[in-house]
């Protein structure tokens, strides 16, 4: 097997721009969608574990919908189905716009997402022990001061470890976006690659974006873990064998 | 005097920077029972699990029936004399009971199966619970399922049996049907044993030994009597007294 | 809308759906075993083991799939001398891939169990293997099949992205025809019925087993 690495080539135009280009795009890419996908999931989050009927099966019905379906059939949808659905003044627009492909994505991430820390929310409400909703209501607090002093701070810290590792997948997720044409950190690997047939350089470049970052959130992650740690609450144990 | 079953030489052990156990030293003959009391934390549990090779201990050496654990080479063979109780019983929760008692001597002393089931019965019938033997351990109160824990050591047939806070997770009302097992082991059948318990009653009727631990050390090793009333170390007054007057 | 391109078209459908699903399930039959040996590894007590099956599913979960894909793809012609054909590449990828996610249910169903039940196991004369075979195994297996479940849907979901090579898979099949008939929004749709109704079957059997518990 004869390969000729050229690392140096990697710091030489243009390929030096397109990776800046791509690795900004899967940045800001992640964050938008992140951010979204954060505000919904909450609410439809909340929605799950409410005590209305409707609510519960409104947010059931929304999780298993962006569950159940592949995220790629889902950005082919937003992208072909959708726009022809709408009304025409809404699609006309929509189409003019700049960055279809990127906006695109950022809605199916989110909507995907979203279900997830849907999940997520749910789970951790649920993993709060019954004892404190009690206690809270005993003492007097109104049902909303029972979420926000006792029950959100409780869930939030469970949650942390969940949440982290959702942004991880999302971050990942990005990668899918070049199936609709925007052009992230993978697909400017994969053009390098075609371009220089350095593959090995090029997809190093993408591998350690993503690993570098996993590092990163997940190291950001403890010292968050670390620093609103209620002693005795969630048991980091080392049970290994 | 005939060698000790049981001897623990200047053993100490570490836990990253936790000192468990500093220089511990005991002996213990056949057919005493030893009951070792003393505060959370200061390495009962810890030497109890040094004497079948649970912990690895890093200075000092435990013999069990002449054989170094330092140098056993086969700790699964040295094992089958040494039968050991734990707190939370540790049933096998998808086994019903009679295969939890005869797992191990069909695998580990490769009895077959008829034999183990004979013995299974027995000692079934010994601690009183052979009408639960087809059920799982989830269908059986704290108290059974501790006593059929003991008949599942039992069943080894084993020279020395370790008891680490056999009563501590049961519900008042069955600590005695598990004491009862333990004395009758210890008065009818002249078992060997080690146990770690805070039971102070029964220690004073069954015990031949007392032994008081306290961050790591041995502080006080003596007969009962001595031990109840008149202890040695300040400690150990100090202890009694906070045990036997709760309120 | 015309969903008469839906009938006509309902042969090759079904038989991309086939093609999902056997790929699917060549590469669990694969990726299952690889992810308990390095499972097994991972809890190993010789740290050049346990640290490189760590290292492993760190690198496998770090990266995106069509990331992996495309390494694949690109370096085993390289290493083999050959071209490879698609689908060989694909499943290597998954089996790869997917064995570091099955790794890390196997390991948090085994530490599930705990050393309590280890040391009762030992502390009755048997070894290492016996307690692990006769003991531990049966009750982690039992705790891990609602996350198992739930993963072999997710590769199931993985194998939309053979799309991206040209494997004619359920998707690509559909976009072919829909570029054919230019009728996006009827194959899209049925796609997505189609993949729903897999997935969402596979979420209740999961959900069954998690109700499955001691009594």
């Amino acid at each position: 097997m004869r390969y000729e690495f050229s690392w140096g080539m990697l710091f030489t135009q243009p390929y030096s721009g397109w990776i800046i280009d791509g690795i900004l795009t899967t940045f800001h890419l992640a964050l938008i969608s992140w951010v979204i996908a954060f505000a919904l999931g909450v609410l439809i989050g909340v929605f799950r574990v409410t005590r209305s009927p409707v609510l519960r099966f409104v947010g059931t019905a929304y999780v298993e919908l962006f569950r159940n379906i592949p995220l790629l059939v889902q950005l082919f949808i937003w992208l072909y189905v959708v726009p022809q659905l709408l009304p025409i003044a809404f699609s006309s627009w929509w189409n003019r716009l700049e960055y279809v492909p990127y906006w695109t994505a950022v809605i199916g991430i989110s909507f995907y997402t979203s279900s997830r820390i849907a999940e997520q929310i749910r789970s951790a409400v649920m993993a709060i022990p019954d004892g404190q909703f009690k206690a809270a209501i005993s003492t007097g607090l109104t049902p909303f001061q029972m979420y926000r002093y006792v029950i959100v701070p409780y869930a939030a810290r469970i949650m942390i470890p969940a949440i982290t590792s959702e942004f991880l997948t999302i971050f990942k997720n990005t990668s899918l976006a070049l199936t609709i044409g925007v052009i992230e950190i993978t697909a400017t690997a994969r053009k390098i690659e075609a371009w220089s047939f350095k593959g090995i350089e090029a997809y190093t470049v993408a591998s350690l974006t993503y690993v570098a970052t996993t590092i990163g959130v997940i190291l950001f992650m403890n010292w968050m873990e670390r620093r609103y740690q209620i002693p005795g609450l969630i048991k980091r144990g080392k049970e290994g064998l | 005097m005939t060698t000790p079953i049981v001897q623990i030489q200047n053993v100490s052990l570490t836990f990253d920077q936790f000192v468990a156990l500093d220089k511990v030293s005991l002996d213990v003959h056949v057919g005493q029972c030893t009951v070792i009391c003393g505060p959370s934390g200061s390495g009962k549990s810890t030497l109890l699990r040094c004497i079948n090779g649970l912990e690895r201990f890093q200075s000092g050496d435990v013999l069990v029936d002449g054989t170094s654990l330092r140098q056993c080479r086969d700790l699964p063979k040295l094992r089958l004399n040494i039968g050991m109780v734990f707190q939370h019983f540790e049933l096998y929760p998808h086994m019903t009971v009679l295969d939890n008692i005869t797992l191990a001597p069909i695998k580990a002393k490769k009895l077959p199966k008829a034999e183990a089931q004979a013995l299974a019965w027995h000692y079934l019938e010994r601690v009183g619970i052979a009408d639960q033997a087809g059920k799982f351990p989830g269908h059986l109160s704290g108290g059974q399922q501790q006593r059929a824990a003991i008949a599942r050591a039992l069943a080894l047939q084993p020279k020395v049996m370790l008891f680490d806070e056999p009563t501590s997770a049961l519900d008042p009302e069955m600590i005695s049907e598990v004491l009862y097992v333990m004395r009758d082991l210890a008065k009818d059948d002249g078992m060997t044993m080690l146990v770690v318990t805070h039971e102070m009653g029964f220690a004073r009727k069954v015990a031949d030994d007392m032994i008081f631990m306290d961050s790591g050390r041995i502080i006080e090793h003596s007969s009962v009597e001595e031990f109840f009333d008149m202890p040695k170390a300040v400690r150990t007054k100090e202890f009694l007294n906070k045990i036997l007057t709760k309120f | 809308m015309d969903w008469n391109v839906i009938v006509v078209s309902l042969p090759l459908l079904w038989k991309g759906l086939l093609t999902s699903l056997n790929l699917t399930a060549v590469s669990i039959a694969f990726s299952f075993p690889l992810g308990c040996l390095v499972a097994m590894g991972r809890l190993s007590h010789r740290p050049w083991l346990s640290n490189t099956c760590a290292s492993f599913v760190h690198v496998f979960r770090s990266n995106p799939l069509i990331l992996i894909l495309f390494w694949f793809y690109f370096l085993m012609p390289m290493i083999i001398g050959s071209a490879i054909n698609d689908l060989t590449s694909l499943i290597v990828t998954f089996v790869i891939f997917f064995s570091a996610y099955f790794a890390e249910i196997v390991r948090s169903g085994i530490q599930s169990v705990g050393t309590r039940q280890m040391q009762a196991g030992l502390s009755s004369g048997l070894t290492h293997v016996q307690t692990m075979r006769h003991i531990i195994m049966p009750q982690a297996i039992r705790a891990m099949l609602p996350a198992l479940t739930t993963q072999c849907i997710i590769v199931f979901q993985g194998t939309t992205v053979a799309y991206i090579i040209g494997y004619n898979e359920l998707l690509h099949s559909a976009s072919m025809i829909a570029e054919r008939t230019v009728r996006p929004i009827e194959l899209y749709l049925t796609v997505a019925v189609i993949y729903f109704v897999v997935c969402y079957s596979g979420s209740l059997l999961a959900r069954r087993f998690e109700k499955r518990t001691y009594s």
